[in-house]
Formats: C-alpha cells, sequence, structure tokens
C-alpha cells in the first residue's frame, strides 16, 4: 500500500525542532545524498550483504568457471557414465548422457548471468529513454508511447517469447543475444511505465523549476535534475527483473527455443535431466539449485536496494 | 507408411520405450489367480485425435490407422508375425505375378446390411486411387494398370519456383481392376511383382460401402465398416479431441474376432498422465510410455508389460546434396560417421533396450532379412577406424568447420536423447563438433527436407506398412520414391528392386532386395541406426494383451476379466 502522496518539503512542527536548528547549515559535514544515504543504510543490512557477497561469488564463477573445475561441460560425454553417482574428481556425478554434472552447473553460470545482465541493460536503456520522455514531455507522446508499450505490455512474456523464437530469422540465428532481444522486447513496458511515473512525480519539484528559472534547457533539466532524481525506482525494478530474466532464459532453454544447445545453460540441464526424475533426481536437483540460488541472490538485493531507496518504506 | 505417420509412430514408440527386451518378464496370466475372461468387458486404451476423417485410404497415421484397423477388415489380415492369412478372400491367385485373380467369400456385409462383392473393392480402390479424392494413401496402388491416368495431376510451377500439383485425372478407373462377377476381381498390374498380394492386408485396402464414396466427409465422422468392431453409437461415438467408442460387432466372422466387448480409445496429450491413469486401472492398455518411465515400467507394471521386435527402424540420413558429403571424401566421412556411433550401447543406456541395433536396412522380423549382407561391416562400432577414415577424408577435401555438424529431430516424443549421444559419439570418436538442430514438431524437418533444403542430417524412421522387404526399400531409397526426401538415387539399385518385384519366388526375390541392400551399404545414402521393440503395459482390468508385426496392439485379441 502507497501512503497518500505527501509534500516533498515540510516545516517541522515548532515543537518538536528548535527554528535555530532548521535554519542552521552544518557546513562541517559533507550533505547526505540519496545515494550515499541509501548505501550507508545498505551497508548494514544483512540480506544486503548476505545477497552481495552470492552475486559476487556467482559473478566470479561465470568469469572463471575453469578456477573451479577443469572437466570440460560438454565434450568427453561417455554413455558408460550415464546417471553414475559422484567420485573423485565429479563430485556431482553425471548427467544421462554421461557428462560430468558439476562442471555443467559450474559453466551454466555464465549463460544465465550473462543473458540477465545484458537484458536488464537493452530493457534499461529502452525502458527509461521511452518512460522518460513520455513522463517528462507528455502530451501526444506520452499518449503514443503509453500505447506502445501497452501493446508489448499485453504479450505474455512466456508466450510471446514462444512466437518470436519461432520467427526464421531467430530461428537461424540462435544465440544468447536472440535470448536477450526477446526479453528486451517483450520486458521494456514495465520499466517504462516505473521511469515514467517517477519523472512525472519529479518534474514539477521546486529544484527543477529552478533549474529550469536559471535557463537550463528543457532537455537538460530532464537529464540532470530529473532523471537522476528518479531512478531509484527504476534500479529496484532493474535488479528484481535481473532475476526474473534469469527465470525466463533458464523457461526458454528448457522448451528447447532458448540458447543454442553448444551453450551451457541450467535450463536445458533442468529439461535433460526429465528423462532421469525417476532413476536418479540428483541429475534434476543440482541445476535447480543453482538457479534457484541466483534468482534468490538478485531478488534478495533488490528488496534491500527497495528498502533503502524508499525512504517511505523504510521505517515501517 | 509415409512418415507423417512415422514421425507419429517413432515419437510414440520412442518415447515409449521398451523395456530390456530378454528380461522383460513378458505377459502372461499372474500365475495361480484364476480370472475369468468377461468376452464382454470394454477394454479403454491409449491413443490420441486422429488426423483425419476415418477414411482408410486417407489414414496414414497411427492413431486413426488402429481404429480403422478394428473397423475394417480386408481381403487379407496378418497374423501376429506378420504372416498374412485370407479373410475377405476366399483365394488369390496368379500364375505370372503380374494378372492376379481375387476370389471374394460369399455373404460378406457391412455393418448396415450392404452387401460385400467385388465390385465394392473396384469402386473402393478407384475411389481411393483418384487423384481428386486426395486420399493420403492413393500411392498404394500405383502398381495397378491405369494408376498412371488417374492419379495425373498437373505440375505448375509460379516465379518463385514453387511447384504446386493440380489433380489431373485422365481417367476416373483404373483400367486393370475388373470385377468378372460378383466373387471375382481380376487386377492387372502395370508389372510383375510377387510380393503384391502381401499388402492387401493395409488399411488403404479395404472395402467401402457406397455411402462413403457417396459422402466420404460425412462418413469419415463415422464409418459404417466390416471389422471386427463398429462405432457404439449409429449416430456416431467420435468425441473430437476426447474419446472414440467401438463396440464388437456382433456379425463379424473373420481371423481377428474380438474376444472383448469394445474398445474406447481415450485421448490423451501426453503420455505422463495416462500412465498415472493405467497405475490406477483407469486406463487399461497403452503402447506408449513416458520416457522417464523406460527404465520402471517393468517393476511399475509387474508381468503387465510385454515387449516385442516390431517392423520399425530408424535411420540417419546424410542428404547428399550437402557439400561435405560429396564425391570420394563424402563416401569416406558417411563410413567414419557410421563407424563411429556406439549402437549397442545407445540401444543399452538410451534405449534401455528398447531398440535393438540395425544390423541392415530391413528389421529382422522381416522375412527375407538377412544379418550379414555384404558391407554391413559398416554398422560395426569402430572408433580407430572411424577416425582413420575421417582423416583420409580430410586429406581429400577438409571438412568446412566453420559450423558442427546438425543433427535435425524433433524434440518431442523422446528423440533428443538419442540424438545427444550419437552427437557424443561423434565428437568423442573423430573430434569434430557435431549438436542437434532441434525442432518443435516433425512436420517442421519434413517440410525442409521434401524441399531439399536441410543440410543437416536428419533422422528418419520407416514404419512397415506390409510385411515385405520391397516395403522397406522401395518407398525409402528408389530414385523418385514417395518418401525418398533426400533423392538419392542409383540406377544399379533401382534395377535390382525392380529384378526383385519381377521373380517368381519370394526367395528370389528377397535375394534381390539383399543384393540391393548391399548397394545401399556401398553409398550410405543414410545409416541404419536400430530397429524397434515396442512396450506395452496394460491394467490390472487386461488379462493379457500383445502386439502385431508392426507394433500396433492386438486390440481385438485383448482378454479382460
Amino acid at each position: 500500500m502507497k501512503p497518500e502522496r505527501t509534500e516533498g518539503h515540510y516545516v517541522a512542527p515548532l515543537e518538536e525542532t528548535a527554528l535555530e536548528a532548521t535554519d542552521t547549515l552544518r557546513v562541517e559535514e559533507a550533505p547526505l545524498s540519496l545515494w550515499a544515504d541509501a548505501w550507508r543504510k545498505l551497508r548494514r543490512r544483512p540480506l544486503f550483504i548476505v545477497s552481495s557477497i552470492m552475486i559476487l561469488a556467482l559473478i566470479f564463477i561465470a568469469l572463471f568457471p575453469g578456477v573451479f573445475t577443469q572437466v570440460p561441460p560438454n565434450n568427453e560425454c561417455l554413455l558408460a557414465n550415464s546417471e553414475a553417482g559422484p567420485r573423485e574428481g565429479h563430485p556431482f556425478g553425471f548427467t544421462f548422457q554421461g557428462c560430468d554434472l558439476f562442471s555443467r552447473v559450474i559453466h551454466g553460470t555464465q549463460a544465465s548471468l550473462s543473458v540477465g545482465i545484458l537484458a536488464v541493460l537493452c530493457v534499461l536503456v529502452i525502458g527509461v529513454t521511452f518512460g522518460a520522455l513520455a513522463g517528462y514531455y507528455g502530451g501526444w507522446l506520452d499518449a503514443v508511447l503509453a500505447r506502445l508499450g501497452d501493446i508489448f505490455f499485453a504479450l505474455p512474456l512466456i508466450l510471446g517469447a514462444l512466437v518470436i523464437t519461432q520467427l526464421p530469422f531467430f530461428r537461424e540465428n540462435k544465440s544468447v543475444w536472440t535470448v536477450v532481444v526477446v526479453i528486451a522486447m517483450l520486458a521494456w513496458p514495465q520499466m517504462a511505465r516505473i521511469t515514467r511515473g517517477a519523472v512525472i512525480e519529479v518534474r514539477n519539484a521546486d529544484f527543477v523549476t529552478a533549474a529550469r528559472s536559471l535557463g537550463v534547457s528543457r532537455f537538460g533539466a530532464l537529464m540532470r535534475h530529473v532523471l537522476p532524481n528518479a531512478l531509484a525506482p527504476v534500479i529496484v525494478l532493474a535488479t528484481l527483473e535481473l532475476g526474473v530474466f534469469i527465470v525466463t532464459e533458464a523457461t526458454l532453454s528448457f522448451l528447447g527455443i532458448g540458447v543454442p544447445e553448444s551453450v551451457m545453460s541450467w535450463g536445458h540441464d533442468i529439461a535433460a535431466a526429465q528423462v532421469s526424475i525417476r532413476t536418479n533426481p540428483m541429475i534434476l536437483i543440482y541445476p535447480s539449485i543453482a538457479l534457484s540460488l541466483c534468482v534468490l541472490s538478485f531478488i534478495m538485493l533488490g528488496d534491500a536496494l527497495r528498502d533503502a531507496l524508499d525512504p517511505k518504506s523504510r521505517e515501517r | 507408411m509415409r512418415h507423417s505417420r512415422i514421425s507419429k509412430a517413432l515419437g510414440a514408440a520412442a518415447a515409449l520405450a521398451l523395456a530390456v527386451s530378454a528380461c522383460a518378464p513378458g505377459g502372461g496370466t499372474p500365475g495361480g489367480t484364476e480370472a475369468p475372461v468377461d468376452p464382454n468387458k470394454v477394454i479403454s486404451a491409449y491413443s490420441n485425435e486422429p488426423q483425419n476423417p476415418l477414411l482408410p485410404a486417407n489414414t496414414n497415421e497411427v492413431y486413426g490407422g488402429r481404429v480403422v484397423e478394428l473397423l475394417f477388415e480386408g481381403l487379407r489380415a496378418y497374423d501376429p508375425n506378420g504372416k498374412p492369412v485370407n479373410a475377405l478372400a476366399e483365394s488369390i491367385e496368379t500364375t505370372d505375378s503380374q494378372h492376379w485373380t481375387i476370389k471374394v467369400k460369399q455373404g460378406a456385409t457391412f455393418t448396415n446390411g450392404e452387401a460385400i462383392t467385388a465390385k465394392t473393392f473396384v469402386d473402393s480402390w478407384n475411389f481411393a486411387a483418384l487423384s481428386t479424392n486426395l486420399q493420403n494413401n492413393s500411392f498404394f496402388f500405383e502398381s495397378i494398370e491405369g494408376y498412371p491416368e488417374v492419379s495425373a495431376v498437373t505440375k505448375t510451377t509460379d516465379a518463385e519456383g514453387k511447384t504446386t500439383s493440380t489433380p489431373a485425372p485422365t481417367a476416373q478407373t483404373m483400367s486393370g481392376l475388373v470385377a468378372k462377377d460378383d466373387q471375382t476381381l481380376e487386377v492387372t498390374l502395370l508389372q510383375p511383382e510377387a510380393d503384391w498380394s502381401l499388402r492387401l492386408g493395409y488399411s488403404a485396402f479395404y472395402p467401402l460401402p457406397s455411402a462413403a464414396l457417396a459422402d466420404p466427409k460425412a462418413y469419415g465422422e463415422n464409418p459404417v465398416g466390416n471389422g471386427p468392431y463398429m462405432m457404439a453409437k449409429e449416430t456416431g461415438s467420435w468425441v473430437h479431441d476426447q474419446s472414440i467408442s467401438l463396440v464388437k460387432n456382433p456379425d463379424y466372422e473373420g481371423p481377428r474376432k474380438a474376444k472383448n466387448g469394445g474398445v474406447t480409445f481415450k485421448f490423451y496429450t501426453d503420455p505422463g498422465p495416462a500412465y498415472t491413469d493405467l497405475q490406477a486401472d483407469n486406463l487399461d492398455v497403452s503402447d506408449v510410455l513416458p520416457s522417464n518411465a523406460l527404465k520402471t515400467y517393468t517393476t511399475d507394471f509387474p508381468d503387465r508389460n510385454a515387449t516385442k521386435p516390431t517392423a520399425t527402424n530408424s535411420t540417419l540420413n546424410i542428404p547428399g546434396y550437402n557439400p561435405n558429403f560429396q564425391g570420394e571424401a563424402g563416401k569416406l566421412r558417411r563410413q567414419a560417421l557410421s563407424h563411429a556411433i556406439n549402437r549397442e550401447e545407445i540401444a543399452k543406456v538410451v534405449f534401455n533396450g528398447t531398440r535393438t541395433p540395425a544390423k541392415a536396412y530391413v528389421p529382422p522380423v522381416i522375412e527375407g532379412f538377412k544379418a550379414d549382407v555384404p558391407g554391413s561391416e559398416v554398422l560395426t562400432y569402430d572408433p580407430a577406424k572411424a577416425k582413420d577414415l575421417w582423416a583420409q577424408a580430410e586429406a581429400i577435401q577438409p571438412y568446412d568447420a566453420s559450423k558442427p555438424i546438425l543433427i535435425a529431430s524433433n524434440t518431442d516424443g523422446g528423440n533428443k536423447e538419442w540424438v545427444d549421444a550419437v552427437s557424443n559419439n561423434f565428437k568423442n570418436n573423430l573430434g569434430i563438433q557435431a549438436e542437434i538442430q532441434p525442432f518443435a514438431k516433425f512436420a517442421e524437418v519434413l517440410d525442409l527436407r521434401k524441399t531439399q533444403s536441410l543440410v543437416s542430417l536428419t533422422r528418419a524412421g520407416w514404419q512397415g506398412d506390409y510385411p515385405s522387404m520391397y516395403n522397406f526399400l522401395g518407398p525409402v531409397w528408389a530414385t523418385d520414391a514417395s518418401s525418398n526426401y533426400e533423392k538419392y538415387s542409383n540406377p544399379e539399385f533401382d534395377r535390382l528392386l525392380r529384378e526383385g518385384l519381377t521373380s517368381d519366388t519370394t526367395e528370389g526375390a528377397n535375394a534381390k532386395f539383399n543384393q540391393a541392400q548391399e548397394i545401399l551399404f556401398e553409398d550410405l545414402p543414410g545409416l541404419p541406426l536400430w530397429d524397434q521393440n515396442r512396450a506395452i503395459v496394460w491394467s490390472n482390468n487386461v488379462i493379457k494383451a500383445e502386439t502385431g508385426w508392426n507394433g500396433a496392439i492386438r486390440y481385438f485379441d485383448i482378454e479382460a476379466k
């Protein structure tokens, strides 16, 4: 529940704060920006610390899988090892095709993270641009962009992705990038909406009016004053969506329309493990746990960021 | 049988996988328990929505086929081993394999009382073959004199090079079909064909009542036949996307008399729920098992499962138009690929014994099969030789390694597992990159193959239409044959097939067909992979079920309690 919109600036009641106190300017201390304030709050929150460590670890695994395993994930798969249990050098055992499961799980991190991060960047670029323009300028531009967003917003992500990936161009050029493009195409409207709302909230603030009256161009005011002050909810959403996109990538790969077979992906592994579910469920469980941990860490980070950046919900 | 049918058959069968044939307990009455057979019990069976209206000559996929086969009776029927026995035919005689005289049994009728005479067959077959009727199975009549005229089409090529064909028959009936009297049917073939009569049990040759010819579409919704079963209600019992109910035809006299009261085919889109229904005795028999049950179905259904080799095989076809597989280097590469596939291990591990490694282009259940056709050594697993052959090919013409070897396959129906395994064989034994090229539907692969625009290796399968070696060679590998999508052509192979067809005895014919296989082993247009065993399971309501030569359940033989 959002509280009623309150005035952004107010004068404290007299009985609480002495008038002199509000008038005094503390010059010896650097003023705390929203970001610095948020950071101070964040670094003490266990949720943030845990999720950050997990994400850093995941990024390290994605960048340097060789540190953790020397076994190639996709070659040296021997049917003789099919569904074999763990043994020395192969802590998770083997998949149905006899590939080393540990190595596949480790190498799968890369696809998930890169799709997630790249898709979020694309969504940020498209969504923030459209949302900011629509919210700031309003009028016909707002109407056009909002309707355009509504069209894409009405397409369910998975259904839309199923259709788009069947287009010949996408089918023949399957790669991490096609998945990124598909996700970005379908997921930007939400980002645009949030940005639009935040920009509308800020655009009439006094400091924007002040900047404009001092001669800052309209566009300049958007870039220098409005956007930076509207970014907080955008960052929170981006972090949460990162987790969602990682799930989407795994889902698409599970359905066989995600990244190509040669790219390791947890979605592929989970799909391939269905055959083994009655005989060796661990083959299904390991990549599932990896996927869950990865998504969980981003969702946790998003939560922590929201708490820190949204002053309204903070104290409750 | 065309690949559309195969796709489902293979999908089904692939999904189905069978148990280790050697150790499957096989069907049998549980020892000691006396279970009286209830001849009126209606059994329920796994199936799916038929693709087309239920006209025998238009049904070329398994789910419609299994209904049609119960509703109709042809001149012949097949015993469980694929041996044809006369059904409506009193006798089938020929002296030169070209002119056939068929005596139709007296007194046979459709369930609506209409008599079945020689003329019924003439009319039904002419209907099926006429190109304007667009019956899927019309090519089964291709050897009858006059077929080229009734099947004629005009082909037009538009500006984009797309060919469309419009039916343009120059005759309405086949001149080679004559009903001499009510009981005598005379058939003249275009050329002598020793095994022609073997196919007379196939559904394309079933008789149709006059109502069918008048309004095929309406008839196909509620067919009136002459088989061991009939539609449960006179007004029709095909509930689309749900079920088809059949009941015993009380007047049926023939080799396939029903041992139960009826069959209700329940349509499932996924074998998973069907499997749990079977375990709960809500479904009585299924020939399609979910792939994750392949290793457990023998323990989930102790004494209630059976696995039997069937006349269905799988090959890995290599398009001749792929530049990497042309000339001498291409030949060496094909041999290398064949030697690199560990068929034994894949059959054992991936299919859990529900496949038998192929020894020829024809499955062992077909009469005339020979396991040691010269050249078949190429099917043995020999990684060292494979690597050597590949290196020799590289010396002649380096492989364009910019793209991995792709194996096109639909990913539904349990194909991905073995395609991955074969890719791994290629990777490990030849040091090349290989991976699956996934398609959502088999039809998508087929469309590309038909236009020769699929350069990848492609999986292919063939389910026998009738138990004959020719059926596994002619339609698939002969020049311009109906299912020769990769356009393989070798005049010598075609000549041996023709010689086989025209020889007087089946033995002579089979010898020629085996000679023809030697050429296939030399050219390797496709790599034989394995032959299927069909696994079926049944509920506690059923005493015993079994599959026929082609892997289809013999529903009429099912005894229920």
